[in-house]
């Protein structure tokens, strides 16, 4: 049964894939001569619809809404809106405008369990991090800290959850994103030169870069770590780096791109809708870098260059 | 009269139906869940994956086919069961294993490959029939199927 899952769900996805945004519509903004000569190409394109993350999610979740698989997807947010909630305790200022959707959880009930240290109330796969980065930040006062937990814990819990209910794809797609957030942390951290504590609570690991290499190759130095990373199967990625970070930034988004394309011949699973919905999130950040470039008056030639890969 | 041969000949009917039916029923269930999602996104389309989801039906009518024919063969059907040995009920039996076994595997592969045809009709329409071809493609083992089941049912015996 499950190799002839979401076969509503996928054919759905495959007939909205045609409303996804070309290489030629992405050509068709650049070249546009205001924002709303943008605007209008997008609402011919997406049939009046805007291009958001959110409204892919919410259609995703109608068409599969008991799949633990696709939860995955939204981690990133999840963790980052309990980012926002410490944060907004600390400070006594609202996180409203801090929070990312789409998202697992109840942003509501969210905060009034950490606020009332309820964490027991809270999903199981943020629970435990909760609790214990909120100890961190009351004992510690360092947010940096705090943060750098959070996003190691997001980590663990999207390789978790992938081993847990995903599938081959899913298990790559956690793989991939550790080890791009792993390479850029101890990037980071080698440059700011942070202690072994630091790093034992920033660094993920993962089954292709080992957490205890990737903390002593940073703690003997960026150069040392380079040379690390360059003998490493992500070498060609890690050159990138030392040239511009952006510019592997925009390697990380591809390759993510290019094992959604793989999902795109199948008819049956949650990779399809996965894959769908890692083109919308591409889609959105392609939008935010056209616009952008475009309000700091960035040439045509730079914006097409910074272009991430489309699914279509 | 021995009521085993008989017997034997009958659970062969009702095999050929069975498992034909039920590949096919399961089959254009699934197609039809594909047929639907793509529907409820773009209901023009219905036309085109309707002739998708049907495709897999054909085994359950075959299956049904061989149990009428070999029903009739064996004179139940007119009401004048014929004495057959139990050699004899074995060989009928056996006679409807093509249709209901390969009846059963054929609908659900065929189903599949209807489901991606499905696929194929929601971004690219215009390629619709090749996704029915494609579809159609695991017909032929169906019908070769069918085909050695009435070969078999006429040459025995009796």
């Amino acid at each position: 049964m499950s190799t002839i899952k979401y076969a509503n769900a996928v054919a759905a996805v495959k007939a909205m894939e045609n409303t996804l945004l070309t290489r030629n519509d992405m050509e068709q903004f650049i070249n546009a001569t205001s924002k709303a000569e943008i605007n209008s190409l997008i609402s011919a394109k997406k049939g009046g619809e805007s291009i958001s993350s959110e409204n892919v999610w919410e259609m995703i979740h109608e068409y599969a809404p008991d799949s633990k698989e696709l939860e995955i997807l939204l981690y990133k947010n999840d963790f980052h809106n309990l980012k926002a909630v410490l944060k907004s305790i600390i400070s006594g200022r609202s996180p409203e405008q801090y929070y990312i959707r789409p998202t697992n959880l109840d942003l509501i009930h969210l905060f009034e369990n950490i606020s009332a240290k309820d964490y027991d109330s809270l999903p199981e796969f943020i629970r435990d991090t909760a609790g214990q980065a909120y100890r961190l930040i009351v004992d510690t006062s360092d947010g940096q800290l705090t943060d750098s937990f959070i996003d190691s814990a997001t980590l663990k819990a999207m390789q978790k959850s992938a081993s847990e209910f995903g599938s081959e794809f899913m298990k790559k797609y956690a793989n991939l994103i550790t080890v791009c957030c792993d390479i850029k942390t101890a990037y980071r951290l080698s440059k700011m030169k942070k202690q072994k504590n630091f790093l034992e609570t920033a660094i993920c690991g993962s089954s292709e870069l080992d957490k205890d290499s990737l903390i002593r190759e940073t703690l003997n130095g960026t150069e040392s770590l380079m040379n690390f990373l360059e003998s490493s199967s992500y070498g060609e990625a890690v050159r990138l780096l030392n040239e511009s970070p952006a510019q592997f930034e925009k390697w990380c988004d591809d390759v993510i791109m290019e094992l959604a394309e793989t999902a795109r011949m199948k008819s049956f699973g949650t990779e399809p809708l996965i894959a769908y919905y890692i083109a919308s999130e591409a889609e959105e950040k392609n939008m935010r870098i056209i616009m952008v470039c475009r309000e700091f008056g960035a040439d045509k030639e730079t914006i097409t260059e910074r272009m991430r890969k489309l699914y279509v | 009269m021995n009521s085993l041969g008989i017997t034997l000949a009958i659970v062969g009917a009702v095999c050929s139906a069975l498992f034909a039916g039920i590949g096919s029923a399961k089959a254009v269930g699934l197609v039809g869940e594909a047929a639907a999602g793509v529907v409820s996104v773009d209901p023009s389309k219905f036309s085109k994956v309707l002739i998708l989801q049907l495709l897999p039906g054909t085994q359950g009518l075959y299956g049904l086919l061989i149990a009428i024919l070999l029903l009739s063969r064996v004179g139940v059907l007119g009401g004048n069961a014929v004495d057959l040995t139990t050699a004899q009920g074995l060989m009928f039996l056996a006679a409807s294993l093509p249709m209901a076994v390969v009846g059963y595997f054929s609908a659900m592969a065929q189903g599949k490959a209807a489901v991606a045809g499905v696929g194929i009709t929601a971004k690219k329409p215009e390629h619709n029939g090749k996704g029915i071809i494609m579809a159609a493609m695991v017909e032929t083992y169906a019908i070769l199927a069918l085909l050695v089941s009435i070969l078999l049912i006429y040459n025995i015996a009796i």
